[in-house]
C-alpha cells in the first residue's frame, strides 16, 4: 500500500512541475476572475484621482461618487464623462470621446443625456427658463448635489425640497405647497420600495411590479420638475390609481407568503406528530 | 374486500412467504443503533426528490430565455408549485447532510470492511452521483447564482493541460455557459443521471441484504476475524425482527427528516436564495462573491489555496480515489475505530478540515 501511495504522488507531482508555465494561464483565467473572490479594479479615473498627484479639491470625487445613487446604479465616470477609463494614457483623450466637466449652463443638458423626461420637463419649467434668461438659475446640481466638495449625487427624495436650499433664491411658501402636493404620492412609493427589499429577503421575484413602480416614479418625479403646483395637483390621482394597483399585488404577496408559512408549518406539525406517535409505539415491552 | 385482494396477491406472488422472509423473519442486531437507519432516510429523502422532480418537470422550460421566468411562475402561479419547488431545493440539501452523515457513521462503525467493501464502493459512487445531481440541478433555475457558480465549477477542469479545455468544452458544449450547457445539464439531472442512481441503489440494496445487515462493533466483537473463504450470510437469530421494531425506527427517522425539511420551509425559506438566486443569468456581468454550494465549498477553497492548480484538483482526485478504494486499503482487521488511535486522529483531522475550509470557503 505504501507503494501505491508513492507512486500515486510522483505520477501527480511530476507533471504539475512539468506544466509550470501552465499554471499562470489558469492563473489569470480562472483565479483573477471576480467569482475567485476579488476584483480587479482596472478603472484609471479613479486610479489617477485618488493618487497623491491630484490636487485636494478633486481628490475626494471618487469618494463623494461611491456614496451617491449613481454608483449604487453602476453608473460610472465615462457614463457621464466619456473617456476610456481601461486606458490610463487615452482615458482624457477626446477621440475616445471625454467631455470632461461641463460649464454651469451645460449641466441640464449634461444630466439630460440619461434622464430625459426630466430634462424636458425642467426647460419647460420656472427653473428652466430662469437658467436661460440669466445663465443663473437653478440646474439640477443645485439641488442634488455633484461630487465637489462633500456632496454626493442624492437619490430624489421628497427632502430635497427643504426652506434652508429653495430660500437661497426665493420665499418657501410656494416649494411648501409643492412639498404638500407631491407628499402623499412620494411617502407611498417609499413605502413600496421597502415591501419590496422586505420581499427580496424572503426569496421572492419582485421585477414584475417593481418595473411598473419605477416608471410610475419615474414620471411623476419628471412631472413635479414642471414646478407647477396646480399641474401635480391635477395629475396626482392618476399615479395614486396606478401606485394602488402595485400595492394591492403587493398586499397580494404578503398573504401568499403568510399562507405558504401556515400551510408549511401545518405540515411540519403533521409530521412531528406522527414522530412522537412512532416514537411512543416502536417503545414496546416486547423489545 | 381487503382479505379478498390478499387472498388474489398470495396466490399469484406469494405474499405470506414474502412478507415471512423479507419482513417479519428477517431479524437485525439487538444493539443496531439509530445510525443504521439514515440509509433508510436517504432513499426516503431521494424518493421526495422524484415526486417533487416530476411536478417541477412539468411546468419547467430548458431554454435559457423561457427556464428563469418558467421557475418564477412555478413559485408564484402555479398552484403549490412553490411547495415542491421547496422541497425540492430543500430536500437536496439536507439529503446531501444526509447522505455525509450516513457515510461518516459507516466509516466510524468500520462497517465497510470485508465482506462489504463493494457496498461502501456503491455507497461513494451513489454520493459522487447525488453531487453531480445537486451540481447539474443547480443550472437549471438560470439565475445569476447557478450561471456564475457553474462557470466557476465547469473551469476547475482546465487546470489540466492538453485535456482540461477538451472536459471544460465537453461540460459547457462551447467556451462558455450557454443553451447548449443548459441543455446537456437538464438531460444530465433527468435521463442521464437516474437510471446510474437507480442501478447503483439496487447494487446497493442487493448486496445489504445479500451479506446481511452488519452489526454495531461497539461493546462487541462479533465479526469474524479469521480470514474470508466462502460466502456466508450474516445472520442474527436472536436478533429483533425488521418489521415492525427496526422499521418503526426508521420510519420515525424519516419523520424526523420530512420535519426538518419543513422547518426550514417554514422558518427560512430563502436559505439557499440569496439576491443572485432571484435574478436571471446575465452572461455580461458578473456578480461580486460568487461562489458554490455548501456541499462544493471546502473542495473550491482548498483549490483556491493551493498555488498549483494541477496539484490541487490531483490531490482532490486523488483523495476521490482513497475514499471510494478505502475498504481495499485498509488492511486491519479491527473494526473498531475507538481501538485504532491513528485512524481515529487522522479521520477527526480531516473532517475538522472539512468543517474549517467549508466556513472559510463562506467568507
Amino acid at each position: 500500500m505504501r507503494y501505491l501511495f508513492i507512486s500515486l504522488l510522483v505520477i501527480f507531482i511530476l507533471p504539475s512541475f512539468a506544466v509550470g508555465g501552465y499554471k499562470e494561464e489558469f492563473e489569470r483565467e480562472f483565479m483573477s476572475q471576480p467569482w475567485a473572490g476579488e476584483q480587479a479594479e482596472e478603472n484609471a479615473c479613479i486610479a489617477c484621482h485618488v493618487s497623491d498627484k491630484m490636487e485636494p479639491k478633486l481628490k475626494n470625487i471618487p469618494q463623494n461618487w461611491q456614496m451617491s445613487i449613481h454608483y449604487e446604479n453602476n453608473v460610472s465616470c465615462h457614463d457621464c464623462h466619456g473617456g476610456d477609463p481601461m486606458d490610463a494614457a487615452m482615458s482624457m483623450s477626446r477621440q475616445r470621446g471625454f467631455i470632461g466637466a461641463p460649464k454651469y449652463t451645460e449641466v441640464p443638458e449634461f444630466c439630460g443625456k440619461c434622464h430625459i423626461g426630466i430634462l424636458k420637463n425642467y426647460l419647460e419649467s420656472g427653473h428652466g427658463k430662469a437658467l436661460k434668461k440669466t445663465g443663473k438659475g437653478p440646474n439640477c446640481v443645485t439641488c442634488h448635489g455633484s461630487h465637489k466638495e462633500e456632496q454626493f449625487i442624492q437619490k430624489a427624495n421628497i427632502d430635497i425640497i427643504n426652506e434652508q436650499r429653495c430660500t437661497k433664491c426665493h420665499s418657501y411658501e410656494r416649494a411648501m405647497i409643492m412639498k404638500q402636493a407631491l407628499f402623499f404620492t412620494e411617502k407611498k412609493i417609499g413605502e413600496l420600495e421597502d415591501n419590496f427589499k422586505s420581499l427580496k429577503k424572503e426569496g421572492v421575484f419582485t421585477a414584475d411590479d417593481e418595473k411598473p413602480l419605477f416608471s410610475t416614479q419615474a414620471e411623476f418625479r419628471a412631472l413635479f420638475h414642471t414646478v407647477d403646483v396646480s399641474l401635480v395637483k391635477e395629475r396626482t390621482d392618476e399615479f395614486r390609481k396606478r401606485i394602488d394597483i402595485i400595492e394591492k399585488n403587493i398586499q397580494d404577496t404578503f398573504g401568499e407568503l403568510r399562507f405558504r408559512k401556515n400551510f408549511s408549518a401545518f405540515i411540519l406539525l403533521l409530521f412531528t406528530g406522527m414522530g412522537v406517535v412512532l416514537f411512543l409505539i416502536s417503545k414496546t415491552p416486547k423489545e | 374486500m381487503f382479505n379478498k385482494i390478499k387472498k388474489w396477491l398470495e396466490v399469484r406472488i406469494g405474499l405470506d412467504d414474502l412478507t415471512r422472509t423479507q419482513l417479519t423473519e428477517y431479524r437485525v442486531p439487538k444493539n443496531v443503533n439509530i445510525f443504521a437507519t439514515l440509509g433508510f432516510v436517504a432513499l426516503a429523502g431521494y424518493a421526495l426528490e422524484v415526486i417533487s422532480g416530476i411536478f417541477l418537470l412539468i411546468y419547467y422550460t430548458p431554454h435559457p430565455d423561457h427556464a428563469f421566468r418558467s421557475v418564477q411562475d412555478i413559485m408564484t402561479r402555479v398552484p403549490y408549485g412553490w411547495l415542491f419547488r421547496q422541497m425540492h431545493v430543500m430536500g437536496s440539501n439536507i439529503l446531501i447532510a444526509v447522505v455525509m452523515l450516513h457515510m461518516v457513521t459507516v466509516f466510524l462503525m468500520g462497517n465497510y470492511k470485508r465482506p462489504r467493501e463493494l457496498t461502501w464502493v456503491g455507497g461513494g459512487l451513489m454520493l459522487l452521483v447525488t453531487l453531480t445531481f445537486g451540481l447539474s440541478g443547480y443550472l437549471l433555475p438560470w439565475t445569476q447564482l447557478s450561471y456564475w457558480a457553474t462557470t466557476v465549477v465547469t473551469s476547475m477542469p482546465t487546470a489540466f493541460p492538453y485535456v482540461g479545455d477538451f472536459i471544460a468544452r465537453l461540460l459547457r458544449g462551447g467556451d462558455y455557459i450557454s443553451g447548449i450547457t443548459l441543455g446537456r445539464f437538464f438531460a444530465l439531472h433527468i435521463a442521464i443521471l437516474p437510471p446510474v442512481f437507480l442501478s447503483l441503489i439496487a447494487l446497493h440494496l442487493f448486496l445489504i441484504r445479500r451479506i446481511g445487515i452488519s452489526a454495531t462493533p461497539f461493546g462487541t466483537s462479533d465479526e469474524e476475524k479469521r480470514p474470508l473463504t466462502e460466502y456466508k450470510k450474516k445472520t442474527y437469530p436472536d436478533g429483533s425482527p425488521y418489521y415492525p421494531y427496526f422499521f418503526r425506527k426508521q420510519l420515525l427517522m424519516v419523520m424526523i427528516y420530512v420535519a426538518v425539511m419543513f422547518f426550514l420551509i417554514t422558518f427560512m425559506p430563502a436559505m439557499f436564495s440569496p439576491d443572485e438566486a432571484n435574478t436571471p443569468a446575465n452572461p455580461l456581468k458578473t456578480p461580486f462573491h460568487i461562489r458554490p454550494e455548501w456541499y462544493f465549498l471546502a473542495p473550491y477553497q482548498m483549490l483556491k489555496l493551493i498555488p498549483n492548480k494541477f496539484l490541487g484538483i490531483s490531490i482532490q482526485i486523488i483523495l476521490v480515489g482513497i475514499f471510494l478504494l478505502w475498504p481495499f486499503l485498509d488492511s486491519q482487521k479491527e473494526k473498531n475505530v475507538f481501538k485504532r488511535p491513528v485512524l481515529r486522529g487522522v479521520f477527526t483531522f480531516l473532517l475538522a478540515l472539512w468543517v474549517v475550509l467549508m466556513f472559510w470557503g463562506k467568507y
